[in-house]
């Protein structure tokens, strides 16, 4: 099975409660797009990770801001950015914890980051004019 | 999402479903948070109906385990869908959880059996 080359880009209120609308939305591309399952549902988890990343730090107050996706099928891949005027952050920048840390000393921070890492294929950081632009790419085999 | 708690002998189990989302996690960390700080000492999470979870419920996942860890208690979580086990392995919890597959496991780990 062959996926469909499409793209959407999708508008979200800087808000968590959006984050469940954002999924079913990419669920729906995914679908329509005929994108594997398991692809679809690793970039929608990193998208999750990325996109709380944005609302919950990017903003001195959130209250009507706005995030951008921009998702794409193309050759093989699953293409998606998330775009937002937040400050300028590179969360790629964050320290990886150290997964062979015993169970006392293993932090809180850098789990969301590393789950992108781990589920996609390539993640890249730019600022772009004033646009935090985090783009991810996973491969469909 | 849902919790729901039940105390079967002295293991206070935690059913959760859905979406354990940025949304949902600080309700979650405040119950389970809650059970241990009222004087929960085996604490079972029963993932079953869960089908999602991301950083920000893995992090309650965390903070239960430490908590548990010092005070002397014991924390086990059981039945993750694949989708999910896939998860905790990938952050590497697999290595400093107990994670077991199902409710009768881990009620026997807890040296409680499940009644007939």
């Amino acid at each position: 099975m062959r996926m469909h080359e499409g793209s959407i880009t999708i508008h979200i209120a800087a808000d968590v409660k959006e984050i469940e609308r954002l999924n079913k939305l990419v669920r729906q591309f995914g679908e329509l797009h005929e994108v594997p399952s398991r692809a679809l549902y690793a970039v929608n988890l990193a998208l999750d990770e990325l996109v709380t990343n944005v609302v919950l730090y990017g903003f001195e107050d959130p209250t009507g801001k706005q995030v951008a996706i921009r998702i794409a099928t193309k050759e093989g891949e699953l293409i998606a950015s998330v775009l937002d005027e937040g400050k300028p952050f590179d969360p790629l920048a964050v320290k990886t914890p150290d997964l062979n840390a015993p169970l006392e000393q293993r932090e809180l921070g850098g789990l969301g980051i590393h789950l992108v890492r781990s589920l996609m294929d390539s993640v890249s950081y730019s600022r772009d004019a004033d646009k935090n632009v985090l783009t991810v790419r996973k491969r469909i085999r | 999402m849902q919790i729901q708690e039940q105390k079967q002998a002295d293991v206070m189990i935690v059913t959760i479903d859905d979406h354990l989302d940025t949304a949902a996690a600080p309700g979650f960390e405040q119950r389970l948070l809650g059970l241990i700080d009222g004087g929960e000492r085996k604490v079972l999470v029963d993932c079953g109906p869960l089908e999602y979870v991301n950083s920000a419920g893995l992090k309650v996942f965390l903070l239960a385990a430490k908590k548990l860890e010092t005070i002397g208690g014991q924390f086990i979580i059981c039945s993750l869908a694949p989708s999910v086990l896939m998860i905790f392995e990938m952050i590497g919890f697999t290595r400093i959880m107990k994670i077991l597959p199902s409710r009768e496991e881990a009620l026997r780990e807890f040296g409680t059996t499940a009644p007939a």
